[in-house]
């Protein structure tokens, strides 16, 4: 009975026990709170690059010489997203034609862009509309509010001319991301030119350009997306590609009109790992598809990314933990000084009775309420920090006048949080193992204090 | 002779020492305290151990109380070798069959009168059975308390107490378990004549109510006749 109640009047009475309290709280207050906001950045950069990302993408080899198969593969998309759409676990299939290009040219815009000296190098998607809104979260990019650029006229047909632009010399409509939008100073309806490399008909590469209308901007969350891609048509993207600048013309047999199809399935979590390999030898059997071609799930396209997330998040635990060994430290030291300043209650204890044993006990009660109160109020703090983090940094920043968290900087409008029940146990749990571990030092050395020195102590 | 025979003492003394030797290691050679010291201490007897300072008085007096061990001899308790007992029963025996007023009272100091009185309940009992008995063991400390001029002073810390209020909170808690033997290091010697003349009337009145065994070290010759009986050490040595 003496160990719980001798700790506990040791502790309320000696203040700088309190230390100890307060560093175990705030090393676990921080830990939860930087953890959470951490997990909920790398969540959203997660979703953001799983929204980017088909469940499936399907990259064609198309080969040419010997490597041709019996009969020549399909240059066109229509043959296996005919096949993926009868296919179960497929919801919709998309086509992308992709391709390379950097804005330049004589308007005033792409003069401008020039003059800045940025880098302008965007990736041209041609896709299909209806396709693309059925497969991937288009339209879910398309009507959520940019930050930096301008919504396209109609979320639900983006390569309309914007509003006042009709009437004129017919050019195509792009719809470009968020950030590449704001960061080249582009504006709904600004007229651009695009220019790339193609192939003639020799098969030998020439510069080409054409110019097209700003339709709007699409937001997806994931920067590098918004600063580089570039939605045109996909037919015609095909057509320039291939060197017909006239309407009328035909595109011709061996154009190649896709690059990649994107497929949306019913269920990935349960389908996403084995219908790689399923759809390969499908496609591959009913000649749709080449064998050197690639099929990969999102998570193996974003594998390095996803990769860099997780250690991101674990080399911040390690850091943080070290806020932990400090405060161990803080208990091991309050400690080492009260059972210096205690030999003599250590020897009337003895005297009373108690056993080396029993005397350990007492200073490791006391690291263990020092663990006990600084977890449980570091928990509760850092739990609650983490949950409105974002009205107490908006409120921080309204009253001080100043900006805490740069929203546009990271492209998210709310400092993500998420709290992990888990986590949040293992840090608790961290901390007691970690005060009571550093308690057992200085509760060792009292244990084996000789009681007729400590009673001399006079 | 079987063990069990050899573990029991001449059945009059409470506590005694035989042979008891004790040395300290000083650098590299060994400095001897106490150079074969035999001495009892019978029940219901009240003995002075006297002797100059650097006689080996507390030494003795730790060995007896078994918080020391001596290098060599034996100590009897209740006909018990001490310290041949595991530590976990030495220390039940200082809880139970010893008490201890020390010099300098020690008393805990974040313990009110009444928590440092019922202290060798509490180092006794487990948290379940003190619960239970928690009423009639703070009842029993403040009885002690209140009989010894302290009512007012239950809730009181040490450090407002004065000398003589702390020395008889120190002889409550020696005597909260009503232990066979008390040992008493100098109980008067942090006080003044006057208050130290009352505590050893409150001490001695203890020692005859209860038939206690008591060992009082002390330099004051009155103090020592009134003892029945008188030891004297000198030089590690019972003279």
């Amino acid at each position: 009975m003496f160990r719980t109640f001798l700790s506990w009047r040791y502790l309320l009475v000696r203040r700088t026990n309190l230390i100890g309290i307060v560093g175990i709280m705030v090393a676990v207050g921080a830990l939860i709170l930087i953890l959470s906001i951490m997990t909920g950045f790398l969540e959203l950069s997660r979703v953001a690059a799983r929204a980017s990302s088909a469940d499936v993408t399907i990259t064609p080899f198309f080969a040419d010489g010997e490597q041709q198969q019996p009969q020549p593969l399909p240059l066109e998309p229509s043959p296996l997203l005919e096949v993926l759409r009868k296919d179960a676990r497929v919801v919709a299939a998309s086509a992308h034609l992709t391709w390379f290009g950097s804005l330049i040219g004589d308007t005033s815009i792409s003069s401008q862009i020039f003059s800045q000296g940025t880098d302008a190098v965007v990736r041209l998607v041609g896709i299909d509309v209806a396709d693309e809104f059925a497969a991937t979260h288009l339209e879910e990019f398309l009507s959520s509010t940019p930050l930096r650029g301008q919504k396209v006229a109609d979320p639900k047909n983006p390569f309309a001319l914007p509003p006042g632009m009709e009437g004129g010399r017919p050019r195509p409509v792009i719809v470009v991301g968020d950030s590449l939008m704001r960061t080249h100073g582009l504006a709904r309806g600004d007229v651009i030119k695009v220019g790339t490399v193609v192939f003639n008909s020799k098969q030998e590469l020439e510069s080409a350009d054409f110019e097209c209308i700003v339709g709007g901007s699409f937001r997806s969350r994931e920067n590098e997306l918004d600063l580089q891609r570039v939605y045109v048509d996909r037919t015609q993207l095909a057509r320039f590609l291939a060197g017909l600048r006239s309407q009328e013309d035909e595109l011709p047999a061996d154009a190649r009109t896709y690059s990649e199809i994107l497929v949306k399935l019913a269920d990935y979590d349960r389908d996403g790992a084995r219908i790689c390999s399923d759809l390969k030898q499908r496609l591959v059997s009913m000649s749709v598809l080449h064998p050197f071609s690639n099929i990969e799930t999102w998570e193996q396209q974003k594998r390095v990314i996803l990769g860099a997330i997780e250690n991101e998040r674990a080399l911040m635990a390690i850091m943080l933990s070290l806020v932990l060994l400090v405060a161990g430290f803080t208990i091991f030291a309050i400690l080492s000084m009260m059972v210096s300043e205690k030999r003599r209650d250590i020897g009337i204890l003895t005297a009373l009775g108690a056993t080396p044993r029993g005397v350990m006990q007492v200073f490791l009660m006391i690291g263990f309420w020092d663990a006990l109160i600084g977890a449980t109020l570091g928990c509760l703090i850092g739990t609650w920090l983490a949950l409105k983090i974002d009205p107490i940094e908006r409120w921080l920043s309204s009253t001080f006048d100043f900006q805490i968290f740069n929203r546009e900087v990271y492209l998210f409008d709310y400092i993500p949080s998420q709290v992990e029940p888990l986590r949040v146990a293992t840090i608790v749990l961290g901390a007691f193992v970690c005060a009571l571990v550093f308690a057992m030092v200085p509760a060792y050395r009292a244990a084996k204090l000789d009681p007729v020195d400590a009673l001399r102590n006079e | 002779m079987s063990e069990q025979a050899q573990a029991v003492a001449p059945p009059v003394a409470l506590l005694s020492a035989v042979g008891i030797k004790k040395s300290f290691a000083v650098g590299d050679r060994q400095l001897e305290i106490l150079h074969g010291v035999d001495m009892q201490l019978y029940a219901g007897e009240l003995l002075a151990l006297m002797g100059p300072s650097g006689a080996g008085k507390s030494t003795l007096l730790h060995i007896l109380g078994l918080l020391d061990r001596p290098t060599s001899g034996q100590v009897f308790l209740e006909g018990q070798r001490a310290f041949e007992l595991p530590a976990e029963r030495r220390a039940w025996l200082r809880n139970q069959r010893l008490g201890f007023v020390f010099q300098f009272y020690h008393l805990i100091a974040e313990l009110t009168a009444l928590e440092n009185v019922v202290l060798p309940a509490m180092i006794h009992q487990g948290r379940g059975a003190y619960r239970r008995d928690r009423r009639a063991h703070e009842h029993k400390a403040e009885e002690l308390l209140v009989r010894f001029g302290l009512k007012d002073r239950l809730t009181h810390r040490p450090t407002t107490l004065s000398g003589g209020e702390r020395q008889r909170v120190a002889m409550a808690r020696a005597l909260f378990h009503d232990p066979p033997i008390v040992i008493a290091d100098e109980p008067v010697g942090n006080l003044d004549s006057a208050t130290g003349e009352k505590v050893l009337e409150l001490l001695f009145e203890e020692q005859a109510r209860r038939k206690l065994s008591l060992l009082l070290v002390t330099h004051d010759e009155r103090l020592a006749a009134r003892c029945q009986r008188q030891i004297y050490m000198d030089a590690g040595q019972i003279s």
